[in-house]
């Protein structure tokens, strides 16, 4: 804010009526602001402090981190690659030849169940190197489309993938082009079969709101070059779940997607047929794709991450907490000491 | 062009000596501006005749200094905003989200711009609205204009050239005016320039003689005549121009003019004609914008904000070189686009693909500079200065209704690291107020004050003297005596009345003191050119003689108890001679008629020149009188010895004779003047002497303590002389005995010698190498001292004719070298021009901060060559507050000023800037690591919206608060513990060591809080087993993110208010308010709803606890560590007062110490040096009056008193150019 008024100028601007009062009190008001006195707590970071918040972050985190890791074991995870086994064995480019032909892709995967594990169990595909976050694919898409038929022609956003001769694909976008359609389909100890439920999988906001009950797909992978999976023209887009969990970009280029669920317990030692169709082309990329089957506690799937980070901060704490102790004991400061002040310490000198 | 010339001979042909002399003297003009006198041409002005002057299309009286109007405002105003670098920087950037390269909508980087612009717009709007009302009032003020022989009021704007126009007392002049009469007689008139050039004392203006008639409307409105002048310029003291009046051309000097922002004194009214309007009018043509100052801190960030840009630069060099490398491999439906129209990710054209990911990324990772930094830090400092620095009661001076002033706030932080503080000292360090202390009649002492300095004295020896409690009540300013010997008319009883009488006599006649206002004792003020003669003639007054009317040649005194005790009578004495004071003779003498025909000269001057011209005999009184002066020199005071002698007719006649040739000589005549006054100025019969105080400011000695404690190195520079400048250093503690003391004068024999012979170039020679030589002894023995373990500290006395030689390129780094070695400096006798080079000198060569500080026009130039120019305000001078970046009422309130605002202002800026840097440093690094995991695509990890309100909303108020009300220790304790200054002068809390620790937390934390809310995201997270999307991380660590850096924040401060927690959990809260809307509302976005979903996770809870505390973990440690091992000063003396309530309201009666000022200045002159004072005493120490009573002889004298380097360096003057010349 500068003040560049010019040096003469308000030389000029002095009331030129003499006759006003001269003597009004200029005296600032008191208010505890302007004088910059307001009321105020001054933390002092003391030993006793520091050792104290120390030891106060062990004390919450550790519980904390033990209950969050003791979640994460409990979960029965499964996990298994397949991309490699389901293909026929040789070069990448025979593999990429492979997806894109039209001979059958079914495959045969057996899993053992290691523990038991209570029902539900989901069933997520895994894509490694898949760049669903990449910045081109992330924006390929037209949530107007996706929400109101009426804003069918709402593509601006979608090319690539946005028409195909001359009329408009519903949904269109390079992310639901590229959806994934591999199938799968699970019978346990080589008879009774596993149902997958697909229900419900998909968030429900996203069910209900982002994804429009009147929208229909239209002129989905009608072009040269097909994705991924084709849509039921006949069911609208909010109750396309597999479509909806796909539209929900992961974070990473490796991501899992919810499935379906298996609404039965399956016990220790169990063994679980799985006939999958291996129609999604990720040799072109070097994907791997993985079968995962997972329990889920209060804090979700299979992830020591939260508590070992919280265990490991817990104790870290403690050990700083130890450590400050020790150091204060063996070199202790009198709070307040002037003799610390810096021209105590070098008497004369300034 | 021909008939002016023509004029112009005319006017020279019949020049009397008088045009010659004056002639002479407007060549040496002085400029305030910096704009050059413009190629004379000339303007005609046909006075009272409107049509005529209608035809040169003059300007209009209204004046404009607004700098924008409705139509200029928005694209002037935007052209300003993007003058700076950020702005067009974020200009840019925003360009660049309109394109398809960027990752970002424009909302992004368009809407915290806009924000930003639209303050300052508001702002910048809001200061010329000031502006435009000022101008309409100004231009809206009445003024008389003769119509019709009338005098019709019309407003100011409307005034035309060639009008003429009636002012009257006490009325500011409308416009620069030629003066045509006044109602005093001989067409004299008083104007006031304070607002001018700060110069309180009255100036004269005389009209010319033909046109002292027109005083009547009636016969005004036949005046008409033509002046022919100069065009409008800027210089205030020149003017050249000639007014034909009945076919006889007159010339026309300054004196004659009245210039536009002065005002009338003294004078019932005046008649003038217009010449100059508007911006045409001198003072505005002087109008210049002061250069506006950065401040330290300022540049400094600019520096660490290129350096941010060099990162930002890295960066994207780093993310465009991985999207080049990687473009290729993992993106197979990428193949679908390069048949299209983007090449930006075609593997085959990697270099396409490098360029256009630089683009990408620069705007991905704008935020890195913090783009409402400088908004947040002009309104900080806005309200820094507007509120707490304008409204400190500390800094409120009741005596002279002033509080301080923050004329700019640009230089509020660099206030706290000042370390140099070049002062003048009249006026700033002295009061410039004298008083009356003391006297001596006929060898009797009177007066029972004591002074300071003997009270220390008597401390000291064990006496303890009580105050005696002001008795007298109310004291008349300039008067501090009371002796019930004198007063009342006591004096009748004493044993030499006569002498007092004389003594009396002679106060109040021996004098050029014009009195103002109603002729009675309460109500009449003296205008005088210096205190010293105001504080005479009040004492004169006050002992019954009191002077109340003066003609040119009369002298009227109201004498009581003369004849016998409670008469009053009224005297007149005939005033024949005023020999002038000037700094050769060092003494005034008058010769008076009394109204019974006795010839009297009174003469009044400085001890050692009255005595020498004292008649022999009486020796006892001599020795007597001595002793007292000397005591009254010990005691601090300034003395002057009073004499007569009386006349008898026919020596006078014959003297006077002699007195009127050289008076009228046109050579060398001040020089014949003196002689011819020394042939009558003997045989002198000594009266008594009096005794001055020059008080100091209240509190000078005990704040220039605490600055030099708080390793603030003062300079004085002053135009006294060396002697004086001395006995105010030691009074003001900068010297003391213990210090060695170097000093470089020229008056010393074997200079005055070489002088003495004339010749120019020897005399420069000759003071060249003198200079030299001693700046090198001294040089080697300061280094020597300095080097040495005596630890004894320095001090340079320096004299402004040496001064002039050592600033000479070749010396001067010696002269630097030595000065900064000094802990006190004084330079006495220095010009303005050389004020403002000794403190460049120090401010480009040392490379230090400095202030300026000082009251008048003369210390305008220092004060703008400082980095901080301060001024004093509360005395009528406004020149210096004009050009001064601050302006308080005392000198003592630069403590305030520097050791409580200044301090803090730096703290609170340095952790703001610091805090900016952080908090837009994490929050871009986190958007860098994720460029990793996206293969360099520059694909956002954060929703739009979010970025462009991280900055203004979310993270915004917290940081203004602690910027406006955090402290470290309270005043109080800041000005107790001035050596916690010294971390702001080492520039110790924004260093490129702080920005690089911040640097690493800030790396620290981004990698925490990405990296901890991807790595616990990997797996579905509720027991439903649904995975989260990347809008649903990215709002989690936005989330932790807007926790962590709030609580740093927190964690930064100092003292929590209720304010920093409102605006802390405020910040938070609103984080969450607007996410909880913004989520709900926008079913299109990739954010619809992911708070709820977020909400339904034990993810979201975990991790806000978990991030934060992992994240301010390293802060934490750190700053125990830091509290513990290696505590700053003020963080021990927080702990040492830690148990002390803070005290409110209290400290507002006091300064702050438990001394209070009256006791501290008393403790200060305690400290004064013990020896006999060689010295006795100085009066007439401002020179600059002795035009006044030449003016009113007739006698031609050049007009002098607005001429400011004349009033610092006396002695060069005394040969002045204009005998020198000739």
């Amino acid at each position: 804010m500068s003040n560049t008024t010019p040096a003469t100028h308000s030389a000029a601007t002095e009331p030129p009526d003499p006759s006003s009062p001269r003597r009004n009190s200029k005296r600032p008001k008191y208010s505890r602001f302007t004088q910059q006195e307001l009321p105020a707590c001054k933390p002092i970071l003391t030993p006793r402090w520091v050792i104290s918040a120390f030891m106060l972050v062990t004390i919450v985190f550790v519980p904390i981190g033990l209950a969050s890791l003791f979640a994460s074991r409990d979960v029965v995870e499964i996990v298994n690659r397949y991309d490699d086994e389901c293909a026929p064995s040789g070069s990448r480019n025979d593999k990429v030849r492979f997806i894109q032909s039209n001979a059958d892709k079914t495959c045969n995967r057996t899993l053992t169940v290691p523990k038991h594990m209570k029902k539900p169990i989901y069933v997520y595909y895994q894509l490694d190197n898949f760049y669903q976050n990449h910045r081109r694919y992330v924006k390929s898409r037209s949530d107007q489309q996706l929400r109101s038929r009426n804003k069918e022609n709402d593509i601006s956003t979608c090319k690539p993938e946005d028409t195909v001769n001359g009329t408009t694909i519903v949904p269109c976008g390079l992310v639901a082009w590229s959806m994934f359609n591999d199938t799968f389909s699970f019978s346990i100890n080589n008879n009774g079969q596993l149902p997958v439920s697909k229900k419900d999988i998909s968030w429900k906001s996203d069910r209900d709101h982002k994804f429009g009950k009147d929208v229909f797909p239209k002129n989905f992978q009608n072009g040269t070059l097909i994705g991924g999976a084709h849509l039921n023209e006949s069911i609208p887009l909010s109750a396309q779940e597999d479509l909806i969990v796909w539209m929900r970009t992961a974070a990473l280029p490796t991501f899992r997607k919810l499935y379906g669920k298996i609404e039965v317990d399956l016990k220790a030692g169990d063994t679980i047929n799985v006939v999958l169709k291996n129609n999604y082309n990720t040799y072109s990329f070097s994907g791997k794709k993985k079968l995962v089957l997972s329990t889920a506690s209060w804090l979700g799937g299979k992830n020591n991450f939260i508590g070992i980070a919280y265990l490991a901060v817990g104790g870290l704490c403690f050990v700083l907490a130890m450590t400050f102790t020790v150091i204060y004991l063996v070199k202790p400061r009198r709070l307040g000491d002037p003799s610390y002040l810096s021209w105590n310490r070098s008497p004369g000198g300034h | 062009m021909k008939g002016w010339r023509g004029s112009r001979q005319g006017g020279d042909s019949a020049s009397s000596p008088v045009a010659v002399e004056r002639s002479l003297t407007s060549s040496s003009s002085i400029r305030l501006g910096r704009v050059q006198p413009q190629a004379p041409g000339h303007r005609t002005v046909f006075c009272n005749d409107r049509d005529a002057n209608h035809l040169a299309k003059y300007k209009g009286n209204a004046v404009s200094t607004t700098k924008y109007n409705v139509i200029t405002f928005l694209p002037k105003g935007l052209y300003e905003q993007f003058r700076r670098v950020a702005n067009l920087y974020f200009l840019t950037i925003s360009c660049l989200s309109f394109t398809p390269v960027s990752p970002v909508s424009p909302i992004t980087n368009v809407i915290p711009l806009s924000l930003v612009l639209f303050v300052s717009l508001v702002k910048e709007a809001f200061e010329d609205w000031k502006r435009l009302q000022n101008d309409m009032t100004i231009n809206n003020s009445c003024v008389d204009v003769l119509q019709e022989q009338r005098w019709e009021s019309i407003p100011w704007k409307k005034l035309q050239v060639g009008d003429i126009v009636r002012v009257k007392q006490d009325g500011f002049f409308p416009a620069d005016l030629l003066l045509l009469a006044s109602t005093n007689p001989d067409g004299v008139c008083y104007t006031e320039t304070a607002n001018l050039d700060g110069e309180t004392n009255l100036k004269i203006r005389k009209a010319l003689e033909k046109t002292w008639d027109y005083v009547a409307p009636e016969k005004a409105s036949e005046f008409k005549g033509e002046i022919q002048c100069e065009q409008p310029n800027n210089s205030l003291y020149t003017f050249t121009g000639n007014l034909i009046l009945q076919k006889q051309t007159i010339p026309i000097g300054p004196n004659q003019i009245l210039l536009r922002g002065c005002n009338l004194r003294n004078t019932e009214y005046i008649v003038g004609a217009v010449i100059f309007t508007g911006h045409e009018t001198k003072v505005m043509m002087n109008a210049m914008n002061v250069p506006s100052k950065r401040s330290t801190l300022e540049r400094k960030l600019d520096k660490v904000i290129a350096t941010l840009f060099g990162v930002l630069l890295c960066m994207c060099l780093i993310g465009a070189i991985g999207s080049a490398v990687f473009v290729n491999k993992k993106y197979h439906y990428l193949e679908l686009w390069i048949s299209g129209d983007s090449q930006q990710f075609n593997p085959r054209n990697r270099f396409v693909v490098f360029v256009l990911s630089i683009f990408t990324l620069i705007t991905l990772y704008s935020p890195i500079i913090p783009i409402s930094l400088y908004v947040s830090i002009e309104m900080i400092k806005f309200i820094q200065s507007t509120k707490f620095i304008n409204n400190d009661l500390h800094m409120y001076h009741s005596e002279t209704n002033t509080p301080a002033l923050a004329r700019t706030s640009n230089l509020n932080e660099e206030l706290g690291q000042v370390e140099y503080i070049f002062s003048d000292k009249t006026g700033t360090l002295t009061r410039n107020l004298m008083e009356f202390f003391k006297c001596s009649i006929g060898g009797e002492t009177y007066g029972t004050g004591v002074t300071e300095i003997e009270m220390g004295a008597a401390r000291r020896n064990g006496l303890n003297i009580k105050e005696k409690t002001a008795s007298n009540t109310a004291r008349e300013k300039g008067f501090n005596f009371d002796d019930a010997r004198l007063m009342h008319g006591a004096w009748r009883n004493e044993p030499n009345p006569d002498m007092c009488k004389e003594f009396f006599r002679c106060l109040a006649i021996c004098h050029t003191v014009l009195p103002e206002g109603e002729e009675t004792p309460e109500k009449l003020r003296y205008q005088a050119a210096s205190p010293d003669e105001a504080a005479l003639v009040t004492a004169a007054k006050n002992f019954g003689f009191f002077f109340y009317r003066r003609t040119p040649t009369m002298i009227y005194v109201r004498e009581s108890h003369v004849e016998k005790i409670g008469k009053v009578q009224d005297v007149t004495y005939e005033i024949l001679n005023v020999l002038e004071f000037n700094s050769t003779r060092k003494r005034q003498s008058v010769v008076c008629r009394y109204g019974d025909g006795r010839l009297v000269l009174y003469c009044k001057g400085a001890d050692t020149v009255i005595y020498e011209r004292l008649a022999s005999g009486n020796d006892e009184l001599k020795k007597i009188s001595r002793e007292q002066l000397e005591q009254y020199g010990e005691a601090g005071l300034r003395t002057l010895c009073l004499a007569y002698r009386n006349l008898s007719p026919e020596t006078y006649e014959s003297w006077n004779e002699k007195f009127i040739q050289a008076k009228s000589s046109l050579r060398d005549r001040e020089r014949k003047l003196d002689e011819v006054a020394e042939l009558i100025e003997k045989d002198l019969t000594l009266i008594g002497c009096t005794a001055i105080e020059d008080k100091l400011q209240e509190g000078v000695p005990s704040c220039i303590e605490t600055l030099s404690r708080a390793g603030i190195k003062i300079w004085v520079l002053t135009g006294d002389k060396l002697e004086t400048a001395i006995n105010i250093a030691y009074a003001c503690k900068l010297i003391n005995n213990d210090m060695k003391q170097f000093v470089i004068s020229s008056e010393t024999d074997a200079i005055r010698e070489v002088e003495s012979r004339g010749d120019q170039v020897e005399i420069a020679q000759f003071i060249r190498e003198t200079v030299k030589n001693e700046l090198q002894k001294c040089h080697e023995e300061a280094q020597h001292i300095v080097h040495g373990s005596t630890g004894q500290k320095l001090s340079l006395l320096i004299d402004g004719k040496c001064l002039m030689y050592a600033l000479d390129p070749n010396l001067r780094s010696t002269l630097l070298s030595l000065s900064l070695s000094c802990s006190s400096v004084v330079c006495c006798r220095v010009s303005p021009l050389q004020k403002a080079q000794v403190t460049r000198l120090v401010r480009k060569g040392a490379n230090k901060i400095t202030l300026s500080i000082g009251d008048g026009a003369n210390d305008v130039g220092m004060i703008q060559a400082a980095h901080v120019g301060v001024g004093i305000s509360g005395m009528e001078g406004m020149q210096a507050v004009m050009a001064s970046d601050f302006a308080i009422a005392q000198f003592r309130f630069l403590t305030d000023l520097l050791l409580v605002h200044g301090r803090w202002s730096y703290l609170r800026l340095c952790k703001v800037v610091s805090y900016f840097f952080y908090k837009n440093l994490t929050f871009t690094l986190t958007q860098f690591w994720y460029t990793f995991q996206t293969g360099y695509s520059g694909q956002r990890f954060y929703d739009d919206w979010f970025q462009s309100l991280y900055n203004v909303i979310f993270t915004a108020l917290p940081v203004i608060i602690v910027g406006l009300l955090d402290k470290d220790v309270n005043a109080s304790l800041s000005k107790k513990y001035p050596q916690l200054y010294k971390q702001g002068i080492d520039n110790a809390f924004f260093n490129w060591k702080v920005v690089g620790t911040l640097a690493c937390f800030s790396v620290y934390q981004s990698v925490i809080v990405y990296n901890f809310a991807i790595a616990s995201s990997t797996t579905g997270l509720t027991s439903a087993g649904k995975i989260l999307g990347v809008w649903d991380i990215s709002t989690a660590a936005f989330t932790c993110l807007v926790i962590t850096v709030n609580l740093r924040l927190l964690m930064m401060c100092n003292t929590v208010t209720r304010w920093h927690s409102i605006s802390v959990g405020g910040s938070i809260l609103a984080w969450f308010i607007f996410i909880f809307i913004y989520s709900l509302v926008f079913v299109n976005k990739g954010t619809y709803f992911t708070i709820y979903v977020l909400m339904s996770t034990a993810y979201l809870y975990l991790l806000a606890i978990l991030v934060p505390i992992v994240a301010l973990l390293g802060d934490f440690l750190y700053q125990g560590a830091q509290r513990w091992f290696y505590p700053y000063d003020y963080q021990i003396v927080q702990e040492i007062h830690r148990h002390e309530p803070e005290s409110i309201g209290a400290g507002l009666l006091e300064v702050g110490n438990q001394l209070t000022p009256e006791e501290e200045r008393r403790y200060a002159f305690a400290l004064l040096p013990r020896e006999r004072s060689k010295h006795t005493g100085f009066a007439f120490d401002s020179p600059g009056y002795e035009s006044f009573f030449a003016t009113q002889q007739g006698v031609s004298a050049p007009q002098k008193p607005w001429d400011v380097i004349r009033r610092a360096s006396m002695k060069p003057k005394s040969k002045s150019p204009r005998t020198s010349r000739h």
